[in-house]
């Protein structure tokens, strides 16, 4: 290595110090204290601090509402994200389509996306709202206890989310629409391709690899999505809507079970770990195959 | 053909925004019709529940805050962001995939995850109910994301565009301060506005690590919003709309600069 | 040159914050007490004056009044994230009397014990203070009183020549008979609290009082009598899928409760005395048509039992002015503020002399009967668990409320968390 390649390696890594040190001290040893914390029975108001092993993952195996909250993720991960996809797509080019005032288009979908989703929740909260709620007025004799009723308080959950996130995926999409040269499209005319016939086989694929992309963040956030359904319903009725977010924060600060309450936590963060690493292996080989 | 096309698909987005529209009324009705429905639309518009917002409820001082909490962070993620993008994507940096795999694993981490234990660093340093708590453990959220951005922001400028300032005889700072930055200024903007809705919008540390409106951003501030024994929804309505103007007019009007960051950190590989 | 200006800038800022940081510590302007509670219903809000009033006795203080969230959940969330997080933020606290124990028992609030008068508790309900004592020894004063009682509509049941009720089969015969005769479609039976929060625990722990069970015995045993747990969890539902609640009770808090009842749609609802003075105001469409008795037993002879509950004030043990705190608290529990509360807020007192008081028995003439009503109340496990027991259950009855599980496998399943989480702390 010659005195200038060390000179610049010395650079690069004053560089990156600041941001190793942040990340260091800021995420990585807290996601190992984390762990250190679940194996632990750690109760402050107690006095309560000692190791337990495995203990709490153990009960968390047969724990019947980790289950239900394991299963509430998984609905509220699946549901959101394919309404956001489908929705997205379909906004997406409806916009590209428009010759005139996209920027007005844009601008009403984004005002959905800019707000915090505290906001969103209480947007939503008014309109599910029994009696005074928009939606329940539009019904009117055939209104519904959305909020209220076990079997419907998720769906109206995963609506308002999707409500806020939906634009986002739309954006993604619209800018690689942009991206596509106009000439794809003539060549296709030229050869006597239809409307539906330019969109499943050329639009549609190539928007495959970006599609790909929105789904693994659309999915990571809908894993780790709190903010909504904390501030909408609290996780109830009957923990219907608690998802494994909720249940370790209720766990961590309605009772202070810091040990428990990480406990559920690193199962959220394996699981989001996972999900995250089998998208990336599938970027990869999509790339490779690409 | 097309115009009418056009006009149904600005109509539906409007329908789509809905919700915000109707928060919007609800802030501007009476007390006594909100829950008096239908009819839908207000016999007389009332400022009522604004001046409440402004002069009884914390929401004020949580405005502050979050402006200076956001601000804060964006500017001190950029800050270690910038020269770890460049080292990144320019620079022979030793131990670069493991840093990289450390940043895209970090994007991916839960909040939820880290909340008890910094829940207690924050105890035990004292930070809780202060700016200073707060926009750090942003910023070291936010950062991941920003050097992923700007290191394809800067792979983007032309190696040739350095050289010739070397040539030129010019220092590595200097390049950096009169070809690099300039040149990064568009991506700078996109991930400067993400990086700040992303700290004005959070809610989880906001929520654990405030105590009083010392600190108190807005999200938090709405979340807790005092009602007696009932919810006082015009007054929620009035705060919602103070809690999304700031991030809402910002996004609008810098539009193109967030289609391009959220673009950026997707094509790019 | 560059360098040695900006170092010279970066001491001046250094040294402006170092100043800024000390000075906050060398407090000799005027002391500032922070009072957190929760915003008070009614006509008149009586605190901002009785906060003045303590300020003009007590100059260079000043108080700062800083509301909490609305629900009672939130509101513990709130202080323990902030009083295990250590934030001296607050001296004087306004906390729900189920929490005194615990907050006791985890050294956030102040031992009052020494400083109190040797009667100075003497005027107050037995059971207020009760809950405001843990290990022997005394952590709050108690500030407002409540228990539950049975509302009722007064014409309905004098037209079918009702009285109110004595046992829950009664009063749904009663609301039977007065549905069949009124024909009102909109007209529901009895409306209570049915929603997962803390109200739902209240509502339960009355049903179980009244199946002559409990949720946590003397001897601090979870469930004593499963069967009968499940046996009034099964009456609750029933409740719902007979029609005699309405389906949004699941749903339904204090004020959802308040409203259906205010509204005239409702013959029975059980709620605190707050609801009383709403009922009363002008303008009510039930006004002078809505009374109170005590909750039905299960069996005739033994009647209902309405569970207590309150709000005491709690001074925080890393206050920085405790002696001021304590005049403070000792101030807002005086017989002059809870007079002034009683009467321009819909709260009762804690206070047992203030339900004689002339002027308090001539604006609310059913004073001395909420007396009655209070003295035979019976307050939920004063225990420093009680709010690891009521997280625990309340997703779990809410679930047998809503038909997503079996009362008996709720109660199963509530016994096997709480075991499972008290084994910790024993």
């Amino acid at each position: 290595m010659t005195g200038r390649e060390a000179a610049a390696q010395r650079r690069a890594l004053v560089c990156v110090a600041p941001t190793v040190v942040a990340l260091g001290a800021l995420t990585v040893y807290p996601g190992i204290w984390v762990l250190w914390l679940s194996l632990q029975r750690r109760i402050p108001i107690f006095d309560v601090s000692r190791f337990a092993g495995f203990e709490n993952y153990a009960f968390l195996a047969i724990d019947p509402r980790f289950w239900s909250a394991a299963r509430t993720t998984a609905v509220f991960t699946l549901g959101s994200v394919a309404l956001e996809v489908v929705l997205g797509v379909a906004v997406a080019l409806a916009i590209h389509a428009q010759a005139r005032g996209r920027k007005v288009a844009l601008s009403l979908l984004l005002l959905a996306w800019a707000m915090p989703a505290v906001v969103g929740a209480k947007l939503f909260e008014w309109l599910y709202h029994p009696s005074a709620g928009l939606i329940n007025v539009a019904l009117g004799r055939h209104a519904i206890n959305w909020l209220g009723d076990p079997g419907v308080a998720l769906p109206a959950v995963i609506l308002a989310d999707v409500w806020r996130t939906m634009p986002f995926v739309a954006i993604l999409c619209y800018a690689r629409l942009l991206a596509i040269p106009a000439d794809v499209y003539e060549a296709a005319q030229v050869d006597g391709a239809g409307r539906l016939a330019t969109l499943t086989r050329i639009t549609l694929p190539l928007l495959g690899r970006i599609l790909l992309l929105a789904v693994l963040f659309r999915t990571l956030d809908a894993l780790r999505a709190f903010d909504i359904m904390f501030v909408l319903t609290g996780g109830g009725p009957a923990g219907t809507t608690e998802t494994l977010t909720v249940y370790a924060y209720r766990a961590l600060f309605q009772t202070l079970q810091l040990g428990f309450g990480s406990a559920v936590s690193v199962v959220v963060f394996a699981l989001v770990m996972a999900v995250a690493w089998a998208y990336l292996r599938l970027l990869r080989t999509n790339t490779v195959a690409a | 053909m097309r115009a009418l096309a056009d006009t149904a698909v600005v109509l539906a987005l409007v329908a789509y925004a809905i919700p915000f529209f109707w928060q919007l009324l609800t802030s501007f009705k009476p007390e006594a019709e909100l829950l008096r429905v239908p009819p839908l639309l207000p016999s007389r518009l009332t400022f009522s529940h604004y001046q409440v917002v402004f002069s009884k409820s914390l929401m004020p001082r949580a405005l502050g805050n979050s402006l200076g909490i956001a601000t804060l962070t964006t500017v001190l993620s950029l800050a270690a962001g910038i020269p770890a993008a460049y080292a990144v994507a320019r620079l022979p940096l030793p131990g670069k995939r493991l840093l990289l795999l450390a940043i895209v694993a970090s994007t991916a981490f839960p909040q939820i995850a880290t909340v008890s234990p910094l829940y207690l660093l924050m105890r035990a340093l004292e930070l809780r109910d202060t700016w200073a708590g707060l926009i750090l453990v942003h910023a070291s959220f936010a950062l991941p994301l920003t050097i992923w951005l700007l290191a394809g922001f800067v792979r983007e400028i032309p190696l040739e565009a350095e050289e010739a300032a070397s040539v030129d005889g010019a220092g590595l700072v200097a390049t950096f301060r009169w070809v690099v930055i300039p040149l990064l200024a568009p991506g700078l903007a996109s991930t400067a506005l993400l990086t700040f809705l992303f700290s004005w919008n959070e809610f989880l540390f906001a929520y654990t690590f405030t105590v009083s409106e010392a600190s108190r951003t807005i999200p938090v501030a709405l979340a807790l919003f005092p009602g007696v024994f009932e919810v006082p929804w015009g007054d929620i309505a009035a705060a919602s709309m103070l809690a999304s103007l700031p991030p809402v007019v910002i996004v609008i009007a810098l539009q193109r600069f967030l289609v391009r960051g959220l673009v950026a950190g997707a094509v790019k590989e | 040159m560059i360098a040695r200006r900006s170092a010279w800038a970066l001491g001046l800022v250094a040294w402006l914050l170092a100043l800024g940081g000390c000075g906050a510590g060398h407090e000799r302007g005027p002391v500032t007490l922070v009072f957190k509670y929760a915003r008070i219903l009614g006509n008149a809000d009586p605190l901002p004056e009785l906060l003045r009033a303590f300020e003009a006795a007590h100059p260079r203080v000043r108080v700062k009044g800083e509301a909490l969230p609305w629900a009672s959940d939130d509101q513990h969330q709130f202080y323990v994230i902030n009083l295990e997080g250590r934030s001296p933020g607050f001296d004087v606290m306004m906390l729900d009397c189920i929490w005194v124990p615990e907050f006791a028992r985890a050294g956030w609030l102040l031992d009052l014990t020494s400083q109190l008068g040797p009667d100075e508790l003497a005027p107050y309900f037995p059971s207020a203070v009760a809950s405001a004592t843990y290990d022997g020894r005394v952590w709050a004063l108690p500030w407002n009183f409540n228990v539950g009682l049975l509302y009722y509509r007064t014409d309905l049941l004098a037209k079918y020549g009702l009285r109110p009720p004595e046992t829950y089969e009664e009063m749904v015969e009663q609301i039977r008979r007065i549905r069949a005769g009124e024909r009102d479609p909109a007209l529901d039976g009895y409306v209570w609290q049915g929603k997962q929060y803390e109200g739902l625990v209240v509502n339960v722990l009355e049903a179980f009082w009244a199946n002559d069970t409990t949720l946590m015995a003397e001897n601090e045993s979870v469930f004593p009598e499963p069967a009968r747990a499940a046996d009034a969890l099964k009456f609750l539902r029933g409740l719902i899928t007979t029609g005699v609640s309405p389906a949004w009770t699941t749903a339904a808090d204090e004020e959802l409760s308040r409203r259906a009842f205010g509204d005239g749609h409702a013959i029975f609802l059980r709620n605190w005395p707050y609801a009383m003075d709403l009922f009363e105001a002008p303008g009510s469409a039930v006004r002078g048509k809505v009374a109170f008795a005590p909750l039905p037993g299960r069996v005739r002879g033994a009647p209902g039992v309405g569970s207590t509950g309150g709000a005491h004030l709690g001074v925080s043990a890393r206050s920085r002015y405790p002696e001021l705190a304590l005049a403070l608290a000792r101030h807002l529990t005086s017989e002059r503020a809870q007079r002034a509360i009683a009467l321009g807020a819909a709260l009762s007192p804690t206070r047992q002399a203030l339900y004689r008081d002339r002027d308090l028995v001539r604006e609310r003439p059913a004073m001395p009967r909420l007396q009655a009503l209070a003295l035979a109340g019976r307050p939920r496990p004063v225990t420093p668990y009680y709010l690891l027991l009521s997280a625990t259950v309340q997703p779990e009855f809410s679930a047998a409320l809503v038909g997503v599980k079996s009362p008996e496998r709720a109660i199963a399943d509530a016994g096997a968390r709480l075991a499972y989480f008290l084994q910790a702390v024993r």
